[in-house]
């Protein structure tokens, strides 16, 4: 009997060490091009920098309106560091997933392959959100400007108001585009937006009448006034 | 250009004088300004051949009927006879962008057409236009030899504000000339200018509008033309509403001049003084009509920029200016002022931005409206019981700041 226990256990230990052996190679092919990645990624970021700022990329941003959407955008990297930093994060996420690839394990090949298909969809989805940062900042910015000008002593929440829309509907779009719980995002956007929409329409039209009434001639008394300034600015 | 146009062009051949008459819905005043120009040129250039080009906007008011009917009945009523050649009159839409500039744009092509010698381009909303504005405009470039006719008007002491407090003072110290009136509206200019002005890619831009005024003077002074200036009395326009212009009005021309800068700043770095330029036309008193100016408003506008476009301000401003500025927006009404000095600073630091390109330009210069308005104000109460000399002399001081701090915007300038 205990025989038949000893090789029994024997024969799990050498199935296991036999898999181990099998393995660690493979663990150790990762490691290898997880270093190398890393490695990688440093050298092309250094030569990326070095070279863009051989060629002076700032300064073409500049000129091209990069470097003030950046800086609009709240980015306080150079458009060069950025770019530099771009493409080391690539470089390591591609020696990550070869990496993983090299264990060779079925399930992880198969979450590669689900990775790689996904893959499209998540940077369509990041590059709606920036740019809908970036609009959202600009607009908010345009937004300000247009009501201080305007004399509104309520710009600042305007722009506000203004910036939050745009954001809200980039990140809905995003959303939608990665096809995460489309039906239930498209419905809470419409009915945020909707509700919204109907309340300002109930509280002037029902609630708030008399209120709405002295805004509008507050702001007809206000225009009337303004037209009593004749100075001729040019 | 349009084919018609053409033909019409082609039509009369060659003229001597050309006068040009942008417009848009002016159908009130735009009558008044062709006879007096037809006067002008009957009295004062009667044997000359002369074209007169209204570049209309798409009136819907019957602007352009209204240049088509109009003539003088009877030139003994104005002292003269008939001129010896026909004055022709030829009426013609633009394209492009909407604005003066594009207007212009047609006025040049015309005059390099009909290879005119002199030519001279006038408000169709003005009310004040005599024959002898023609005749000021159009002699020192046909009979002197110069290039470039910028108008000097009498006006109200608060009339004119932009090209008081930026236009003409930052013109002056950057390019050396004391021309008073930059964006009169009112100009002379020869045929060879008119061929220079439109050799230049600009009519996509700023300058296709309310640009049109500084770019003809500032080109004008920096590429080495002659040019001189001509007293034409009041300047008086038809009545509208001045502040519903304001934004684009103020953008336009404030984007022109620091647009400017950035082409012309090899040359202004050089310049460290300013000249008068020579000055034609017999300068007389001028009664003038009191305005009414709500300096209250402008002051809360100013406070209302300090409170939420601070943000935007800091990127352009120092620190220690944005500080002032919110000491300032704490005055009362009362006590509030907009030093000189701090003004002038502060458009230098909104032209380093706009050249750095730290913001978005167009939101940049439109940030800089309450600021604008406020130092208005400012002047507005420091000049409430100034004669017009006085207030001339104050603008003069104002001029004087300007070139002296000149030196540390070349510094900061890179």
């Amino acid at each position: 009997m205990s025989q038949i226990w000893k090789t029994a256990i024997v024969e799990s230990f050498n199935r296991f060490l036999g898999k181990v052996l099998i393995f660690l190679p493979n663990l150790l092919a990762m490691l290898t091009i997880l270093l190398i990645g890393l490695l990688l990624a440093w050298i092309v970021k250094k030569m990326m920098i070095h070279f863009l700022k051989a060629i002076q990329f700032d300064k073409m941003s500049e000129q091209w309106g990069l470097g003030r959407i950046l800086s609009k955008g709240g980015l306080n990297y150079s458009p060069t560091h950025l770019l530099g930093r771009f493409f080391y994060w690539v470089i390591v996420l591609i020696a990550l997933i070869l990496g993983i690839n090299a264990l060779e394990v079925a399930a992880t090949q198969s979450l590669i392959t689900q990775f790689f298909n996904f893959l499209p969809h998540l940077f369509a989805a990041l590059g709606i959100l920036v740019i809908g940062y970036l609009i959202s900042v600009f607009l908010g910015q345009a937004a300000l400007i247009a009501a201080v000008n305007a004399h509104m002593e309520s710009a600042k929440t305007l722009s506000l108001a203004v910036r939050w829309f745009i954001i809200i509907l980039s990140l809905t779009m995003a959303l939608y585009h990665l096809g995460i719980a489309e039906k239930v995002i498209v419905a809470a956007f419409s009915i945020i937006f909707g509700g919204i929409v109907l309340a300002l329409a109930i509280a002037f039209g029902w609630g708030g009448r008399e209120l709405a009434k002295e805004f509008l001639e507050g702001l007809s008394k206000r225009r009337k006034e303004e037209g009593q300034d004749k100075i001729s600015h040019l | 250009m349009e084919h018609s146009f053409l033909s019409q062009l082609k039509q009369i051949g060659e003229a001597d004088l050309l006068i040009g008459i942008p417009s848009y819905n002016n159908v009130r005043t735009i009558g008044h300004v062709v006879r007096a120009v037809m006067g002008g040129l009957a009295k004062y250039f009667p044997k000359e051949r002369a074209v007169i080009i209204n570049s209309d906007g798409g009136s819907t008011d019957g602007t352009q009927d209204e240049v088509r009917r109009v003539q003088i009945e009877d030139y003994r009523a104005i002292l003269t006879t008939h001129p010896v050649h026909p004055i022709h009159k030829i009426v013609t839409p633009y394209h492009g962008i909407p604005g003066k500039g594009s207007a212009f744009r047609v006025i040049f092509e015309a005059a390099i057409k009909l290879r005119a010698k002199a030519c001279a381009v006038v408000d169709s909303d003005l009310r004040s236009i005599t024959p002898e504005w023609v005749e000021l405009l159009l002699r020192p470039i046909y009979e002197e030899g110069f290039d470039y006719v910028s108008p000097l008007y009498a006006r109200h002491k608060f009339d004119g504000t932009i090209t008081n407090s930026i236009v003409y003072p930052l013109t002056r110290a950057l390019y050396g000339k004391r021309v008073r009136q930059p964006i009169g509206g009112d100009f002379g200019f020869s045929g060879k200018l008119a061929q220079f002005y439109l050799t230049q890619e600009v009519w996509e831009t700023d300058v296709a509008r309310f640009g049109i005024d500084i770019w003809m003077t500032t080109l004008a002074i920096a590429e080495g033309y002659k040019i001189c200036q001509s007293y034409l009395g009041a300047k008086i326009h038809d009545a509208k509403d001045p502040g519903s212009d304001l934004g684009p009005m103020f953008t336009q021309v404030v984007s022109s001049v620091f647009g400017l800068m950035e082409t012309y700043q090899s040359l202004w770095k050089e310049i460290h003084s300013s000249q008068p330029v020579p000055t034609f036309g017999f300068q007389y008193e001028v009664g003038l009509e009191p305005i009414s100016v709500n300096v209250e408003r402008m002051i809360r506008n100013f406070r209302l920029g300090v409170k939420d476009l601070m943000e935007i301000w800091r990127k352009a401003l120092p620190r220690e200016r944005a500080h002032r500025l919110e000491s300032i927006a704490r005055l009362s009404d009362q006590e509030f002022v907009f030093p000189q000095e701090l003004w002038v600073q502060t458009v230098y630091d909104f032209a380093i931005a706009y050249h750095q390109g730290v913001v978005h330009r167009e939101h940049l210069i439109k940030s800089m409206i309450p600021l604008y308005l406020g130092r208005v104000a400012s002047f507005v109460k420091d000049n409430m019981e100034s004669s017009s000399n006085e207030v001339e002399s104050k603008i003069e001081s104002l001029c004087q700041i300007f070139e002296e701090l000149k030196p540390d915007l070349i510094e900061r300038w890179t």
